[in-house]
């Protein structure tokens, strides 16, 4: 509660009428300007390492996509290549393994979409009606940890968990005899997804209720009185007071999760994959196109298309939520 | 509270079983791990190897730290925590506090800049491109540099500047204190809290990363624990499958005891990349939320 006391504060005071521009230029005479700047050479030290190292890692690697439009030689360098023009963009789209990784990220992101994201918002309202607060101390506890741990060591687990002779076989031993055929699970293709869907909820459903608890804690309180009093069941005032309240909320992470659509979460798919299964997506081909093989233009290509698709989605999400809901991030 | 209908009590029984049921589901598979990764190889080769370990060994952790590269890994992954940890609190401190400058010139465009590789970015492979161009791979500055500067940890921080009282730093100001001693004297004390928890978060990331190395590194004494972890998986699902093959075919299986050991060892490998956070993580949860929160202000 204190944080979000914090949190608040923190937005007033940035709202507060200030003379912003009027301060920072505009109608005042450029001799100012500079007088400011000469005043402030501290300030612009401070800000130095961060405006380079933005510079270097963000700035610089952005006119390499034009290995996407050459014919990429080491020894010419970004300069002295040839021009290809569209041919590997075009390149993309011929190439069989090219459509398929695109295929699959798309039906890993829609999946995600619908069946990831909305996991924490229902287990947020769950969480919210706990009264006991111990129990829900120590169960969002042990929800939370698993964020903190890094993707291989899901995968690690999960192979741990799925082996052999691990816990899942010898449940299904169990339930179903001794003659049950022990199943490798991470080596079955047809697995390959609803395990990546699996392990995504168990590392982040949890971890994702807190901005949503957030949201369901500053509702205001005399609304559910109201509700209650007009006789709303418990559940017809989540339907209608709290799913509404923390919409912004949850358009906000929508629009966000929009733009990372023709993205997929590297780290769990090359993770999980091995020999016996074939699914390969949007990052792990260009990794082992580009890096691996040296496919330098065409996997630029194929990044600078997934770039370009997640921006032109963000930006449209950002429009249609503003049409909707009026809500944006910018 | 006696008013409530029968509906919702059932709801409520039913809310605290299912809880208690997903709290268990995310607890078991690491404790399962843990168990395995204390236990003699080839008693977990038997199965039914539960919560605990039915014959505890630390052979499989001896066996791992007993390996030069594994030890050399271990150092990678702790320098590359405790450098990109330090330089990144220097670097998304002194910005976020330059950036609570209103009067700034400059600021709306510093701004916009800053924002800008939130949404277009060059890619895997430009970035690949360029460290070799600058002489970047196979170095330890490629695992500490690249991640100093976080945007939205920035934000964070200055948010939570923007929350202090105007009135300290006005009167150091009077008393003749410049923009340095402000920053060192007065706003670094008082933003303790907020830099614990981005040190908490910028620590996870770099001992969570693995991918730095897969992407940058070719030297194998460079290597990190998390990388090594994932050469271990990737190399016993494949021995594994490969047994199966064989008992499916009805083959004695000549190296029995390699893949008994690959998977011990690789719970092993799992507990010791995961076990710093676990130890850490239970002391210090309401920094590790704190941020969150207050990141969500500009989210």
């Amino acid at each position: 509660m204190k944080v979000e006391n914090r949190m608040n504060r923190g937005v007033g005071s940035r709202r507060q009428p200030l003379p912003d521009k009027r301060m920072a230029g505009g109608s005042r005479p450029p001799s100012w300007r500079w007088k400011q700047m000469k005043k402030d050479r501290a300030v612009y030290v401070l800000l130095l390492p961060a405006l380079l190292s933005v510079f270097v890692f963000s700035y610089m690697p952005m006119p390499g996509l034009i290995v996407a439009f050459k014919n990429y030689d080491v020894f010419a360098g970004f300069w002295g290549s040839d021009w290809a023009g569209l041919t590997h963009i075009k390149g993309i789209f011929q190439m069989p393994a090219m459509s398929a990784a695109i295929r699959n990220t798309l039906l890993i992101s829609v999946l995600n979409l619908l069946i990831v994201f909305p996991a924490p918002i229902l287990l947020a309202l769950l969480l919210n009606e706990l009264r006991q607060q111990l129990f829900k101390r120590i169960s969002q506890t042990l929800l939370y940890l698993p964020h903190f741990l890094s993707w291989i060591s899901v995968v690690g687990i999960a192979y741990a968990f799925y082996s052999l002779y691990g816990p899942l076989n010898e449940l299904l031993v169990t339930l179903f005899g001794e003659g049950t055929e022990r199943v490798l699970f991470l080596s079955d293709q047809s697995l390959f997804i609803p395990n990546l869907l699996l392990l995504t909820l168990w590392k982040e459903a949890g971890w994702s209720t807190i901005i949503f608890l957030a949201a369901i804690s500053s509702v205001d309180l005399a609304m559910y009185e109201a509700a209650h009093m007009d006789g709303a069941s418990k559940f017809k005032q989540a339907l209608h007071i709290t799913l509404p309240s923390i919409l912004p909320v949850i358009m906000i992470m929508l629009i966000f999760q929009l733009g990372t659509l023709f993205k997929s979460n590297f780290e769990l798919v090359y993770g999980l994959q091995n020999p016996y299964v074939d699914m390969e997506v949007i990052s792990t081909l260009i990794f082992k196109q580009g890096i691996q093989q040296g496919s330098y233009s065409l996997t630029t290509a194929l990044g600078f298309v997934e770039g370009l698709v997640a921006l032109t989605l963000t930006i449209a999400a950002n429009f249609i939520s503003k049409k909707l809901t009026n809500n944006g991030i910018w | 509270m006696k008013n409530q209908s029968l509906g919702y009590r059932l709801f409520t029984i039913a809310n605290y079983l299912f809880i208690t049921m997903l709290a268990l589901a995310t607890l078991y598979p690491y404790l399962n791990t843990l168990a395995v990764a204390l236990n003699d190889g080839g008693d977990t080769m038997l199965g039914g190897v539960t919560f605990y370990p039915r014959m505890p060994t630390l052979e499989n952790f001896t066996t791992i730290l007993s390996s030069e590269s594994m030890l050399r890994a271990l150092f990678v992954s702790v320098l590359q925590t405790v450098l990109g940890t330090l330089l990144g609190l220097i670097v998304q401190f002194t910005a976020a506090y330059a950036l609570t400058k209103r009067r700034l010139v400059g600021r709306t465009g510093i701004l916009l800049y800053l924002t800008i590789p939130m949404f277009i970015t060059g890619g895997l492979i430009p970035t690949y491109l360029l460290y070799s161009n600058l002489q970047l791979l196979n170095t330890l500055w490629v695992y500490v540099l690249p991640g100093a500067f976080s945007f939205f940890n920035v934000i964070i921080i200055r948010t939570y500047m923007y929350t202090l009282p105007e009135s300290l730093e006005e009167s150091a100001k009077i008393d003749g204190a410049g923009e340095w001693k402000i920053l060192w004297r007065i706003v670094l004390p008082l933003c303790r809290p907020i830099l614990a928890t981005i040190a908490l978060w910028t620590a996870v990331a770099n001992w969570n990363d693995w991918t730095t190395t897969l992407y940058f590194i070719t030297k194998s004494n460079l290597q990190t624990l998390q990388y090594k972890l994932m050469l271990m998986i990737k190399e016993s699902e494949m021995i594994a499958r490969l047994m199966q093959e064989a008992i499916e075919r009805g083959e004695t299986v000549p190296n029995y005891t390699a893949r008994v050991t690959s998977e011990s060892i690789r719970a092993a490998q799992v507990i010791i990349t995961t076990i710093p956070i676990i130890l850490v993580y239970p002391f210090l949860q309401k920094h590790f939320i704190k941020g969150v929160l207050i990141g969500s202000v500009k989210e």
